[in-house]
């Protein structure tokens, strides 16, 4: 069963090789049949793949598949091989799971687009090369599938090209993460360089075993990793990419949050974990840059008045919970996390699509309102997907994993009660801008018509997902409800557990419990009153000054973009435009001009004349006749 | 005389046979088809005789003129090859030509058996009667088209420059046999350690003469005028046979006779030879830059390209001998296949040498288009080319011996010379509406073209065989 492990792969890129290369000519009702078709058969083999690895785990825990060898010089070896431990197990299900899912949605919302196929061959090869990510064995591989995610974020953000801003959004993407992925690339170097390993094992072996806890070349590295995990996986201060990035398709947007992209940064530093626990000043910073982009995308969050953009925020705000749990070294809390935000995410991208898609392609909730009769099946879907992101107690699954991020902040050794209160406060601010969100779009007066209702072909995913939104926190129980540690046994043949101290701590937790639970029903019950209820408050508020400046400066995510213009891209700009006859040039041309004016020079000596050879002839004696003598 | 001397002369043996033969035959009949079948069999004889007589007869001395080493075979089995696909390409040629067309063949094969002697010389007689066997044949050959006047005026300008080049150097072999008591290169250079130091000038001053002739042979600056003109006015396959043969006999000689009277044992003509082939490297592709006729383009380029050669010839002696070889080998592929293409497309009245009969080849006639690219892409010297192989062999034995100002102005000047060769290709992919079609290639153009083409990624892609060839031959001359 494990030799299957190369199809997980192997299938979306076939997909996408058959879509990008016969697209034009396959019918059209073909292509969500290929599409689908092909992430779905991955998703079977890996659950295939996963029973076996419950009942049967292989040896050592962990199966690696040697494919073919890529490159052999010298002594240095670089290999196609895959590699499958918990982890990328748990990275795979995720992401061929929800994948399919989210290609089957597609089929029906892209279904009037005029670049069907090329829509499914992007999506495809955006699955493979995310399954390549986690599933390669080497460093090489996995910057292979780094490198094919960014591109095909770019490719999929400005899908509709047609429209320049949607080419500007995905140019943003690309360049923003592309600094991130410079970073990483230079880590990469680093690691290489110093361990003399691609191999990811071998190569935190070697880390472990040469390097001392917080030197400076392991600091150095885990910094220049998390430049790369930041950058894609929209953090502090790289976050500025992924609201923009809504200018995709929906579907699109839904695959960027929950399966792929942006939990490719969590899952690489849970991969390379080992060197952050080398590098504890760089792990506290990971707990820190995961603080605070949770606060502040939360709060920008509740200004927003584009749907999808509330989504993009919380996107950011839950991957830095991820990041806080990987800060304070619960890896197994923050896969967790990764895996039940991969299911109510990507519910919630699909339900909003199909709002919009309802309302013709409108996207302002201020537009928006009283969908709830009208849309039903939307609607119940939604609201399941938006308690699991407020992460309301026992019914959702999104209780169960930030719960259990909030209290290794507090209990693990590597966190504190600062740490513990930013998580608080953001699970405070989430349950308010989640609930404004639910209110304001399927709840009050209707404000747009519907346009068309949903087919069962978008209606089947969100029913799934809302099912495993529900109970798929059920995983990992916490000891003070019902001690069943399932998710983070199973993760420990590959994460270490956090490091919390048993002694002590019993009333604690489920003290904290309470305190967050009271957290999260008091931020709900102020957006049921200030959105719903009593309109009037929430706008008397911004109709105060300061309520209306802070309202603009969320509204812009912190102005974040206004700060990068300002110090980066307009001098660049105006460096640019200075240099605009590029002065470098200047020696090119030079070279250029010189060439043509000894060019005419030396044409003039081709006059055809024989006298003239014959007389150049004997001149070129004498010079040779003059070097032999004279030297 | 023995018989393994006869042996050992055997692919000279056959070649004149050949040329014999073919006067008897157009005695008999004037069929231009049996003529050129007749030379290109007793090309391809001669080539097949090259491994019996150098397995029979290895490293022979037939009499003290002639010197038939692997080294020398090498070199005439590189040429007699070429000269068999210009004798394919010159029937194709011709074929399209009215008037006699027999005796060209006859020229061929004492021309290329004038060169082969140059190859196997080791002695200033024999240098002297291969040179002239080649030249003369060569002015009948640059005229044989002998109703186009420039034909005619390049022929003429060719013997009077080639006669007083030839002059120069025979003044030059006076004076070194004047001090060395012998024209034998072997002896030269046992008779140069025995004169004193500081007591060389004579010799020295006979080898600057005798420059003048090789470097007019090989065009190189300052000795180079004549080669556009001639490019120019002979017919395309006389045009390849002066690029490849005539040239090649005349360096396989250059580097025997100055590796053996050792050259780097004299600064002064080690300077004369890097002035010359960094001028020759830096004239002939500027010159070549605005040019708007191929054939003249061409003939720049090849004086460029044995200014890139003569960097081979200056490296220390067993970098030497392999790394010229490997290069003469990749520039005679490259060279045959583009003068081949110029000939293939030229018409009976004129030979195709402006860039207009280029204009979007590539939509007219895309083989022979690619074949051009990948020729012009091999002369510039392109990874998977067998111009590539040539020039990073140079650079190698260039880098060993230090040649470092050689190794610049070959790297300037070698990106220089893309922007012509690139124009050419960019003419080929420009629209070509209001072109002509091409006629198509007879059968015999099409399978040289191929062949070239195929020579030339093989040699580009899997260089070891060559390579290896060429590795042996440092063993025989040194």
């Amino acid at each position: 069963m494990y030799e299957l492990l190369w199809l997980v792969p192997a299938l979306p890129c076939a997909g996408f090789l058959i879509l990008a290369l016969f697209g034009d000519r396959l019918p059209r009702r073909a292509a969500p049949f290929i599409g689908a078709g092909s992430v779905g058969f991955s998703a079977l083999v890996s659950f295939l793949i996963a029973y076996r690895f419950f009942t049967a785990p292989p040896e050592g825990e962990h199966f690696s598949q040697v494919l073919w060898t890529w490159m052999n010089v010298e002594g240095f070896t670089c290999q196609f091989s895959l590699y499958l431990d918990a982890l990328s197990l748990v990275m795979c299900l995720v992401v061929t799971g929800v994948g399919f899912l989210i290609h089957v949605y597609s089929a029906e919302y892209m279904i009037d687009d005029e670049s069907y196929a090329k829509f499914f061959a992007y999506m495809n090869l955006f699955v493979a090369a995310m399954l390549m990510l986690v599933l390669g064995e080497n460093m090489v591989l996995l910057y292979l599938g780094w490198e094919g995610v960014g591109l095909c974020s770019f490719l999929l953000i400005g899908f509709w090209y047609k429209n320049p801003a949607n080419g500007r959004a995905a140019m943003k993407a690309f360049l923003t993460t592309r600094i991130g992925d410079t970073f990483m690339a230079i880590g990469l170097f680093l690691l290489f360089v110093q361990l003399g390993t691609l191999d990811i094992q071998e190569m935190m072996q070697r880390a472990s075993q040469q390097w001392a806890v917080g030197s400076g070349v392991a600091v150095a590295a885990a910094l220049l990793i998390l430049g790369g995990a930041v950058g894609k996986s929209g953090q502090l201060p790289l976050q500025v990419w992924l609201p923009d990035a809504m200018a995709g398709p929906t579907p699109v947007s839904a695959l960027i949050h929950a399966a792929t992209m942006v939990t490719a940064g969590v899952y690489l530093i849970a991969r390379t974990h080992v060197i952050f626990e080398l590098a504890p000043s760089a792990q506290f910073l990971v707990a820190v840059v995961g603080a605070a982009t949770l606060l502040l995308a939360g709060f920008a969050a509740l200004a927003q008045r584009d749907i999808k953009r509330v989504l993009a925020y919380s996107t950011i705000s839950q991957i830095g919970y991820m990041f806080l749990a990987m800060g304070v070294g619960a890896y197994a809390a923050g896969i967790f996390h990764l895996v039940t935000h991969a299911f109510f995410k990507a519910l919630l991208f699909m339900a909003s699509g199909a709002v919009i898609v309802a309302l013709h392609h409108e996207q302002d909730m201020f537009k928006m309102g009283g969908l709830r009769k009208k849309l039903p099946v939307v609607f119940w879907t939604f609201l399941i997907g938006s308690m699991s992101l407020a992460s309301l107690p026992i019914i959702s699954s999104g209780f169960y994993s930030k719960d259990l991020i909030l209290w290794s902040a507090f209990a693990s050794e590597k966190g504190s009660k600062a740490l513990w209160f930013a998580g608080f406060a953001g699970a405070f601010v989430t349950g308010i801008y989640t609930f404004r969100m639910v209110i304001m779009t399927f709840f009050g007066e209707e404000k747009t018509h519907v346009h068309v209702k949903p087919g069962w072909v978008m209606c089947l995913p969100l029913v799934i997902l809302a099912i495993c939104s529900t109970f798929g926190g059920l995983m990992e129980i916490p000891s003070s409800i019902y001690h069943f540690p399932l998710f983070t046994h199973f993760m420990e043949s590959a994460l270490p557990a956090a490091p919390i101290p048993h002694e002590g701590l019993e009333h604690a937790e489920l003290m904290l419990q309470v305190i967050a639970v009271i957290a999260v029903l008091c931020g709900l019950s102020i957006a049921v009153v200030a959105f719903g209820v009593k309109p009037q408050i929430a706008r008397a508020v911004v109709a105060t000054p300061f309520g209306a400046k802070m309202r603009d400066l969320l509204f812009a995510g912190w102005g974040f973009d206004w700060l990068y213009d300002k110090i980066l891209i307009q001098p660049f700009l105006r460096t640019a435009r200075f240099n605009k006859d590029d002065f470098v040039d200047l020696i090119w041309n030079g070279i250029a001009a010189l060439s043509r004016g000894v060019h005419s020079l030396l044409s003039e000596t081709e006059t055809g004349h024989v006298r003239w050879y014959a007389a150049t002839l004997s001149v070129g004696a004498l010079l040779a006749l003059a070097i032999v003598v004279l030297l | 005389m023995t018989l393994l001397d006869l042996v050992a002369l055997l692919p000279l043996i056959i070649l004149t046979a050949a040329a014999t033969g073919i006067v008897l035959l157009m005695a008999v009949c004037r069929c231009h088809r049996t003529t050129a079948l007749f030379s290109m069999a007793g090309l391809g004889l001669a080539v097949i005789s090259l491994p019996f007589a150098n397995s029979m007869a290895p490293n022979r001395a037939v009499t003290p003129l002639l010197m038939l080493d692997t080294y020398s075979f090498f070199y005439m089995g590189v040429m007699f090859v070429s000269s068999f696909v210009i004798a394919a390409l010159a029937y194709a040629y011709f074929e399209k030509q009215d008037g006699r067309r027999e005796e060209f063949y006859v020229l061929l094969l004492t021309a290329t058996l004038g060169a082969a002697f140059l190859s196997a010389s080791s002695h200033f007689v024999s240098l002297f009667m291969g040179l002239e066997t080649l030249s003369i044949s060569l002015y009948a050959m640059v005229a044989y088209t002998r109703d186009r006047r420039d034909s005619v005026e390049a022929a003429f300008k060719y013997l009077v420059l080639a006669a007083a080049s030839a002059a120069f150097m025979v003044f030059g072999m006076a004076l070194v046999y004047a001090e060395a008591g012998t024209m034998e290169f072997a002896k030269i250079a046992a008779a140069r350690g025995a004169l004193e130091q500081g007591n060389h000038l004579v010799l020295l001053a006979g080898c600057a003469m005798m420059v003048v002739g090789i470097g007019f042979k090989l065009a190189l600056v300052p000795f180079h005028l004549w080669t556009p003109d001639v490019y120019e006015g002979a017919p395309a396959p006389v045009t390849a046979f002066v690029a490849t043969v005539s040239k090649g006999g005349m360096f396989a000689l250059l580097l025997r006779y100055f590796v053996l009277i050792d050259v780097h044992q004299y600064p002064s003509l080690m300077f004369l030879f890097t002035a010359i082939a960094v001028l020759s490297m830096f004239f002939g592709n500027l010159l070549a830059l605005l040019q708007d006729n191929i054939k003249r383009i061409l003939a720049y380029s090849s004086i460029a390209n044995l200014g890139y050669v003569m960097i081979a010839f200056l490296a220390s002696g067993h970098m030497a001998v392999p790394a010229g070889a490997l290069y003469i080998a990749a520039y005679f592929i490259t060279t045959l296949g583009a003068m081949g293409v110029i000939s293939v497309m030229s018409t009976k009245e004129r030979d195709a040498d402006s860039f207009a009969d280029y204009r979007g080849l590539f939509w007219r006639a895309p083989w022979i288009a690619a074949v051009f690219t990948a020729m012009l892409l091999s002369l510039a010297g392109i990874p998977l080319t067998a111009g590539f192989i040539g020039k990073f062999y140079v650079l190698a034995a260039g880098e060993e011996s230090s040649r470092w100002i050689g190794i610049a102005a070959l790297v300037v000047s070698s990106s220089i010379g893309l922007y012509y060769y690139l124009r050419i290709v960019l003419t080929m992919c420009e629209s070509a509406e209001d072109e002509a079609p091409v006629s198509r290639p007879s059968w015999t153009e099409a399978t040289v073209l191929t062949g070239l083409a195929a020579a030339l990624l093989f040699v580009g892609v899997y260089p070891g065989p060559l390579i290896h060839a060429a590795e042996t031959l440092v063993a025989s001359i040194l």
